[in-house]
């Protein structure tokens, strides 16, 4: 009799558990941005930023250290690629710097504005994502330094930016970016090559995909320059695109056969490592809120 | 029982906490564990249906309020795990000290499947149905891999926190 009367409790507990489930995806479906459970995250996400800075700080190196020995068997073919690489880079260095002589005079004489917003703001990574189906990272800065929804963030310098995502959501102490692997991640992106531009959208752990360009577009994935893609800036009815131009997105790694002869799409390999990364700077674009890339 | 609540609740935030920093970047093949439904599975194994849906909700809630995804998934999921793992736990008998790495690897691998469907049905997850099977599968190994490292200290923080424990001087 006891073990009956138990058994129901049980079973009435699961049930009121798994309604409250239930009612929590509905509000949160029809909520959208600003209600009361957006309100309810936002604090456990403060809550949690101190805990996971301390965590980050404590586990990085033991992290670091068995992440290496997961990549141990690629490091010696990416040696020797590496040294390959920095051989030729050297060689066009040379012809490079004359030309960079040749285009600051040039910019200089046009008068243009640096592609990138000087007010960069620089913060460290104190956290990931949170299960395998969110390809997001936690940042240690937020609103109180000037962070917003919708900005882009990027790693490297403010003068050779790699694209890391956009911020999607921010507490007084922390940030939530987007990563542009995430499936909901989608940027206009130019073919270093010919200029032909497209849309890039993440792919998950997958290389990216970047769609809509021109069938005519010729892609040379034989010559000995890699195809890069950067980001472009657009204007729509006055909107400005959310990402500034001349953000490197990644590098061409194949291009997409389909019968389909509208378009072509390409694959393209992130110039970021997103399991290495330590530090980003959030750019302080104009305009914050706002549609796809 | 405060007390209960109390280790309770930290096994659960210590295991977000590792989730969202150290195993974020400790990807295999593309995969990371997921410490949440191991704990759930452990849980329920130890403690029984109630503590299991309980834990699973909670947890759940807390992961879905750090994800930048539908929230309500992850605790719907876990609460069925854990009550389920909770339930089954009478018709297992094996003594094996192999059981709990193989319970929480198949349940692992059910409970990673039933989320993508979730959020399949809810139009929110795009993508192949070769790559769910892929990462519910690594999911499973990765947690199988765990538990052992893991499940005896959960025993030992369940069976502490237990009401009416002998003292022994």
């Amino acid at each position: 009799m006891a073990t009956r009367s138990r058994l129901r409790s049980t079973r009435l507990l699961v049930v009121v558990l798994v309604t409250a489930s239930l009612a929590i995806i509905t509000i949160d479906y029809r909520q959208g941005q600003g209600g009361p459970l957006e309100g309810l995250g936002r604090g456990a996400q403060t809550a949690m930023a101190p805990l996971q800075r301390a965590a980050e700080t404590v586990t990085r190196p033991v992290g670091n250290f068995l992440s290496g020995l997961a990549h141990l068997p690629s490091l010696e073919g990416d040696n020797q690629t590496l040294r390959e690489q920095l051989a030729d880079a050297q060689t066009q260095l040379t012809t490079d710097q004359e030309l960079q002589q040749r285009v600051a005079t040039l910019e200089d004489l046009l008068g243009l504005r640096g592609t990138l917003d000087p007010e960069a703001v620089p913060a460290v990574v104190i956290g990931n994502g949170v299960s395998n189906f969110d390809w997001t990272i936690t940042i240690d800065k937020g609103s109180s330094d000037g962070i917003a929804v919708g900005q882009p963030v990027v790693t490297g310098s403010s003068t050779s930016p790699r694209l890391v995502g956009i911020v999607v959501s921010v507490t007084p102490v922390s940030s939530d970016i987007e990563l542009l692997i995430d499936q909901h991640f989608q940027v206009a992106g130019r073919l270093s090559t010919s200029g032909e531009t497209g849309l890039v959208q993440g792919q998950g752990e997958q290389d990216l995909s970047m769609g809509l360009i021109s069938p005519d577009a010729q892609v040379d994935l034989n010559s000995d320059q890699p195809v890069e893609v950067f980001t472009v800036s657009y204007e729509i009815n006055g909107e400005h695109g959310r990402f500034p131009p001349d953000i490197l997105i990644g590098e061409v790694a194949s291009v997409v056969k389909n019968s389909n002869t509208l378009e072509t799409s390409v694959t393209v390999r992130p110039a970021v490592d997103f399991s290495a990364l330590q530090y980003v700077l959030v750019l302080h674009t104009g305009r914050s809120e706002g549609g796809p890339g | 029982m405060v007390r209960r609540v109390l280790s309770l609740t930290a096994v659960v935030v210590t295991a977000l906490l590792l989730q969202s920093t150290v195993f974020g970047q400790l990807r295999l093949l593309g995969v990371r564990p997921e410490l949440l439904y191991l704990v759930t599975i452990v849980i329920a194994l130890l403690e029984g249906p109630n503590e299991g849906a309980v834990v699973g909700f909670a947890g759940g809630l807390m992961q879905d309020f750090l994800m930048n995804q539908p929230k309500g998934i992850t605790a719907l999921t876990l609460t069925l795990l854990g009550y389920a793992v909770g339930m089954l736990r009478q018709f297992i008998t094996s003594p094996s000290p192999l059981l709990p790495t193989v319970v929480v690897g198949v349940g692992t691998a059910a409970g990673i499947a039933f989320y993508e469907i979730v959020s399949l049905l809810l139009g929110n997850l795009d993508m192949t149905a070769a790559y769910g099977v892929k990462v519910a599968v690594l999911t499973a190994v990765y947690n199988a891999v765990l538990t052992p490292i893991l499940y005896p200290l959960l025993r030992r923080i369940s069976e502490g926190s237990r009401p009416r424990r002998v003292v022994r001087f």
